[in-house]
């Protein structure tokens, strides 16, 4: 271990290669509430060329590590149990910016919004957004397929990253590219978008840029009853209506968004609003609004206002985006929760879980990206209470049970890291859940990259035959 | 008092922080050294570990990466959760000192700072040694030396005489805090003050009594200290009946605003301590409310742009008000800063303790300065005047950093 | 020799036989194209795919759709018509082609820039590889990051590592204006091909926008068409895109059907090239999940092309 540290140390510079328990204690940790687990050592290459060299150094040691951005993964994806920390925050150079192709080329620890800010002198901006995207880096964002509440018009990670350079575990560097159609290739790009952590590291990452739009046009829609605000939601997709975002927050969210710095202006007595966005070429946008605004009375929204400027607008998005921490004033923990469900029962799952809430006792807060049915019913608690704890831990397993009877899944964002380990085998038949080993086989073999998350190891028929499956 | 069960903690207000990592892009030293350690979420990991004795208080990485800390608290702006991270570091960093002494040059300065004779007569020292023209001399010279010296010549103003205004006092009245540095070196500032807070209808009365504001022995993690000199100061202030506590300074200004946190398991001072607060204002916020009264060009009609301190943006929530005051000087043109809410790295006596990283913090404020091509920065706080005018000048820039307040006397004097 | 497999068990036999003897396997699903990928697979026997069919499950309200493999396009488009929906993918080639197919080939089509590639439009996949597992990637609804994604994995696998048996896929409403048009301008009028191309990338983007040439504009009965052109969106939104168009050059307005003639002439073949799953990654794929190597096995070289 000490030779190890010291290679590292070669590479990277002391400074970047910690190894004294103390200042592993930062790195112990993701966004996860509750988790930790102590890594080995952390070291943190300053370029892509001490990326590849350290990776082959791993490598040469037999030893597994785990890639981390920012380390807001909400999953426990970026934590590493007494393995090596593989810490990607410095490689933050934004490569190139080319507003012809409308394409960027960025290294992995590009903040998300750091991108889009770059790309703006050129009226361009990196489409998804997830709500932490002040926070999370671009490679975190690949490795999870991030989505965000644009995603509904924009499309995921997945739509808009065209191509990736990736050193596998074993130290090899291979481009993966989104196939063309003139030259079919399986697409490893597309295997890759999603993998979290799990083959191996990408150390730049090419992406589309989106136009900034002509014109948009934000409104808040407040109910009386959060089955209303689901209908709606319902009602809107149903009649092919495709918003920019259409987010849900109910009751409990607004209250805690209105008590925190970034009140927003919801009707704090409302059991529901939804955030309805609308943009493209001015022409025909009206048209889309009047819709959105008829569909809301019709399911009984007692009003539907319209951001009347960009600073208003921010506001209201602001709210949104901030809304799970300004959960954290709620309690002293939050366990957020990530699962899909069909968009035409919006409602009566809503109202199951509610149901839900009220048998274990506790109280559920909903933000969720409404149009995509991407919920996000959140739990604030007590872990210090083993009572609450035991109670939220019965009442997220139920909720998840339900959104998956209703052909839904458990995770549309957040990634399953180790959180979702055991909801995997509920999901998927075992040879499901092996042909993704396989999978995962064929970028890493020795299952070096990220161990023991997304499919349970036990899944895996030919674990036992893996070499170097032990370390 | 009441208690409640938050205040048993080890470490009040860290409860909140859910680990979200949404301040890490806030945070200087975070953007300057790229390690988690040396960021809010894994500093309050630190202080957290430090509270429920998981780390030794002696523990040199934790100091390390503690110490490091700007207190500058972009991170709370950043906060969804309303972690209150300046607390959180005063309280770990009067843990610490429990242990350990301060670094000499700190000690030195707080022990001037809190004794007003001494502290007149170092002031008087240094403004002696400034008018030699030798500290504007020795600005060039390499290093930690040649930093000071430029800070010094920095503060350096011709002194004007104002015309008597006649204040109505329509707008109350107001004592003026005279803070340590601002009557020390920026004497020019503090007579500005009072001249614009004359023509804005403000009746200023005197408080006697009045000492240093405390905040840097807070932050160095003397608290005893600076709760012995808070309770001297809102004994002097009650006494002078003013309706306003007026600073020009946004560092004691936040300190003055947060006495009743300092003050708080004291159940004497402790309310006394939130109605002194309640009534102090920075001067630009006075400002604001009465207008302020527009006036016409400053010589020149210069291109100017405004620093945000972080002890006015993030430690008191106070925004706007500056820019108000700048937009009363019809041809002066405001050009927008980027990154104006970051810290400069001035810090308090951070820039003599860590001399390096405020080095490090300091050099993307003064390209971002010299991309606005602004011949003036204004900025509101006497650390960031000093700091950014020694890092202008060492830089070879010709823009200079000014306080809001004197750009608006200037201007009133010309119109 | 063909076999015909009528559900998943009895293909999961035929696939773990074919991996015990070896016997290379020729995947076909409704043989549209019999040309096109089969006669660059070198296999004696064929696997008939053509009994997975029909639509599994259709929600309107949710613009999702599941279906077997072997289901047609012109079948989905039935389907969906019916609740003013559409399968976005709309691709190249006979509408009597499978769906199953479109996604293995990862075939597009014209509106793929506005609508979305296979890639884009797949939401799960359920198929018999190599080993003979049957294996499901993905889900029924439009968000889902569960697991590795095997669906990505065979949309564009061209057959080389399973058989899809189902697939689902998220629909869009159908435009409230849907017209088409030919667009004429002289073909040298770099101006013209230059405001066409600005058309195409500005926020008045028409759904489809095809240069002809000469030969498939003869097929299609425009001689003289430079361009196809097909807008969509609401009523404003269209006459607004008209005008822009009209920016270009001479317009004819053409009835909508004139897409799935120009379709079918398959403007765009593509084909399995001898370096295509060549690279050492894609091996290693290839034999994890088709360790026998029985599954389509192309003669490269020989101009594997086009869909079944
Ligand atoms: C308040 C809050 C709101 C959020 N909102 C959203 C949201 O709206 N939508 C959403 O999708 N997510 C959301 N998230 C989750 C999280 O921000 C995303 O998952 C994000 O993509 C993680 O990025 P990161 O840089 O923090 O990655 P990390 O957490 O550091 O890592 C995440 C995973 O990616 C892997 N990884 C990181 N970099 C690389 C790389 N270069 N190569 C290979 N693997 C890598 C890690 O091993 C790990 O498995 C939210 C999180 C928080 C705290
Ligand atoms: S106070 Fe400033 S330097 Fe300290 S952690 Fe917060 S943002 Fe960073
Ligand atoms: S933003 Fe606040 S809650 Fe989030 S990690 Fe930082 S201090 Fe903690």
């Amino acid at each position: 271990m000490p030779e190890l540290a010291t290679t590292l140390s070669h590479i990277v510079g002391t400074r970047y290669c910690l190894t004294r328990a103390t200042e592993l204690l930062a790195y112990a940790t993701d966004a996860l509430p509750g988790n930790r687990r102590r890594p080995r050592l952390a070291v943190m290459p300053g370029t892509r060329d001490e990326t590849v060299a350290v990776v082959r150094a791993l490598y040469a040691a037999g030893m597994p590590f785990v890639p981390r951005g920012a380390g807001t993964g909400l999953s426990g994806g970026a934590l590493a149990d007494n393995v090596v920390l593989l810490g990607l925050q410095r490689l933050r150079q934004i490569i190139t910016i080319d507003p012809e192709s409308r394409t960027a080329t960025v290294e992995p620890g590009v903040v998300n919004a750091a991108l889009s800010k770059a790309a703006l002198p050129f009226g361009l901006h990196y489409a998804p957004d997830p709500s932490s995207q002040t926070a999370c880096t671009i490679g975190g964002n690949l490795a999870e397929n991030a989505g965000g509440p644009h995603c509904l018009k924009y499309g995921v990670t997945l739509n808009h990253v065209l191509a990736a350079t990736v050193v596998l575990p074993n130290g090899e560097i291979v481009s993966l590219t989104a196939p063309s159609e003139e030259t079919p290739a399986y697409d490893l790009l597309g295997a890759f978008v999603g993998s979290e952590g799990c083959f191996g590291v990408a150390i730049d990452i090419t992406v589309r840029l989106t136009p900034n739009p002509e014109h948009v046009h934000t409104m808040l829609a407040d109910f009386s009853s959060i089955d209303d605000a689901a209908r709606a939601t319902s009602a809107i997709i149903a009649a092919g209506i495709l918003p920019a975002a259409l987010e849900l927050m109910d009751a409990a969210t607004i209250q805690a968004v209105e008590s925190s710095i970034y009140a927003a202006g919801y009707p704090i007595d409302a059991a529901a609003v939804l955030l309805v966005e609308v943009d493209g070429a001015a022409d025909g946008l009206d048209d889309d609004v009047e819709a959105v605004v008829r569909i809301c009375r019709a399911c009984g929204a007692r009003m539907v206002r319209s951001a009347s400027d960009a600073i208003e607008r921010g506001r209201l998005w602001q709210g949104r985006k901030k809304a799970f921490g300004a959960m954290g004033r709620l309690a002293p923990h939050l366990a957020v929760q990530d699962a899909v469900v069909p968009r035409s029962q919006l409602a009566p799952i809503l109202a199951r879980m509610a149901e839900i809430g009220t048998r274990h006792n506790v109280r559920i807060c909903n933000v969720f990206h409404a149009g995509d049915g991407n919920l996000h019913p959140n739990i604030p608690y007590d872990a210090g209470n083993a009572d609450e704890s035991a109670r939220v831990h019965a009442a997220m397993s139920e909720i998840m049970e339900l959104c998956i009877s209703v052909g839904g899944t458990i995770t549309g964002e957040h990634g399953v890291g180790s959180d979702k380990l055991a909801y995997m085998e509920r999901m998927f038949p075992g040879d499901s859940l092996d042909a993704m080993c396989r999978l995962r086989d064929a970028f890493d073999p020795e299952r070096r990259a990220n161990p023991g998350k997304v499919v349970p190891s036990h899944r895996c028929k030919e674990w036992h035959a893996a070499p170097g499956a032990h370390t | 008092m009441t208690r409640t069960a938050a205040d048993l903690l080890p470490l009040r207000g860290a409860e909140l922080c859910v680990h979200c990592g949404f301040c890490l892009q806030a945070c200087p030293t975070y953007l300057a050294l790229d390690d988690e350690n040396d960021s809010p979420r894994g500093r309050i990991v630190l202080m957290k570990a430090l509270a429920e004795g998981a780390i030794a208080s002696n523990d040199p990485d934790a100091r390390r990466h503690l110490d490091r800390c700007l207190g500058c608290r972009g991170c709370e702006t950043a906060c969804p959760s309303g972690v209150p991270y300046g607390q959180l570091l005063e309280q770990t960093r009067e843990r610490l000192t429990t242990g350990r002494p301060l670094p000499l040059v700190a000690r030195t300065i707080l022990f001037v700072f809190a004794r007003p004779r001494l502290l007149g007569m170092v002031m008087f020292g240094a403004r002696m040694f400034r008018a030699t023209g030798m500290p504007a001399l020795l600005a060039r010279v390499p290093g930690r030396l040649g930093f000071a010296m430029a800070m010094l010549a920095s503060t350096a103003r011709p002194q004007r005489a104002y015309p008597a205004a006649d204040p109505d006092g329509g707008r109350g009245t107001v004592a003026i805090l005279d803070g340590c540095v601002m009557e020390g070196l920026f004497t020019s500032i503090n007579r500005a003050t009072e001249h614009v807070l004359d023509v804005n209808g403000y009746l200023r009365v005197a408080a006697h009594g009045q000492r240093c504001c405390g905040a840097l022995h807070a932050h160095a993690g003397d608290a005893a200290l600076a709760r012995a000199l808070a309770r001297a100061n809102i004994a002097a202030f009650e006494k002078s009946g003013a309706q306003f506590v007026c600073t020009n300074s946004a560092g004691c200004g936040a300190a003055m605003k947060e006495y009743s946190q300092l003050l708080r398991d004291d159940p004497e001072w402790h309310n006394r301590a939130a109605a002194f607060g309640a009534r102090v204002r920075d001067v630009s916020e006075l400002l604001a409310v009465a207008g302020p009264r527009t006036a016409g060009s400053l010589p020149g009609a210069p291109t100017v742009t405004y620093d945000a301190p972080c002890h006015l943006q993030h430690g008191q929530h106070v925004t706007i008000p500056p820019l108000t005051v700048l937009a009363a000087m019809s041809q002066l043109t405001l050009i927008p800063l980027t990154d104006s809410d970051q810290c400069c790295g001035s810090a308090g006596i951070y820039n003599l303790i860590e001399p390096e990283l405020s080095d490090q913090v300091l050099a993307p404020k003064l390209a971002h300065i010299a991309a606005s091509g602004a011949a003036i920065v204004a900025t509101g706080n006497p650390g960031c005047l000093m700091q950014i005018g020694a890092g202008l000048a060492r830089s070879g820039s010709p823009a200079t950093a000014r306080h809001p307040v004197e750009l608006l006397a200037e201007a009133y004097r010309k119109s | 020799m063909t076999l015909q497999p009528a559900n998943t068990g009895e293909l999961q036999t035929i696939a773990h036989d074919a991996r015990a003897r070896s016997t290379p396997l020729r995947l076909v699903s409704r043989g549209t194209w019999p040309a096109g990928v089969t006669g660059g697979v070198v296999a004696s026997t064929s696997l008939d795919l053509s009994l997975f069919t029909g639509i599994v499950e259709y929600v309107p309200g949710d613009l999702t759709l599941t279906a077997g493999s072997a289901t047609t396009i012109s079948e989905i488009d039935a389907a969906t018509a019916a609740h003013n929906q559409w399968c976005p993918l709309l691709p190249w080639g006979d509408d009597g082609g499978s769906l199953g197919a479109t996604f293995a080939t990862a075939t597009t089509g014209p509106c793929a820039r506005s609508l979305g590639t296979p890639r884009d439009v797949a939401i799960g996949v359920q198929f018999v590889d190599g080993t003979g597992a049957l294996a499901r990637g993905g889900g029924r609804v439009v968000k889902n990051v569960a697991g590795f994604d095997l669906t990505r994995l065979m949309v564009g696998s061209w057959g080389t590592l399973g058989a899809i048996t189902e697939i689902s896929i998220r629909l869009r409403a159908r435009p409230v204006v849907d017209e088409s048009w030919t667009l004429y301008f002289t073909p040298g009028d770099i101006a013209a091909q230059s405001r066409l191309a600005a058309l195409r990338r500005g926020p008045l983007a028409p759904l489809a926008s095809e240069i002809l040439t000469t030969a498939h504009a003869a097929a299609l009965g425009f001689p003289r068409a430079s361009a196809l052109i097909r807008l969509g969106g609401n009523t404003a939104f269209v006459a607004a895109a008209r005008a822009a168009m009209r920016e270009i050059g001479r317009t004819e307005p053409c009835d909508t059907t004139v897409w799935s003639r120009y379709r079918a002439l398959d403007p765009h073949p593509r084909a399995v090239t001898a370096n295509a799953f060549a690279d050492p990654l894609s091996r290693r794929i290839k034999m994890l999940f088709d360790p026998a190597h029985v599954w389509n096995r192309f003669e490269c070289g020989t101009g594997a092309e086009g869909k079944s």
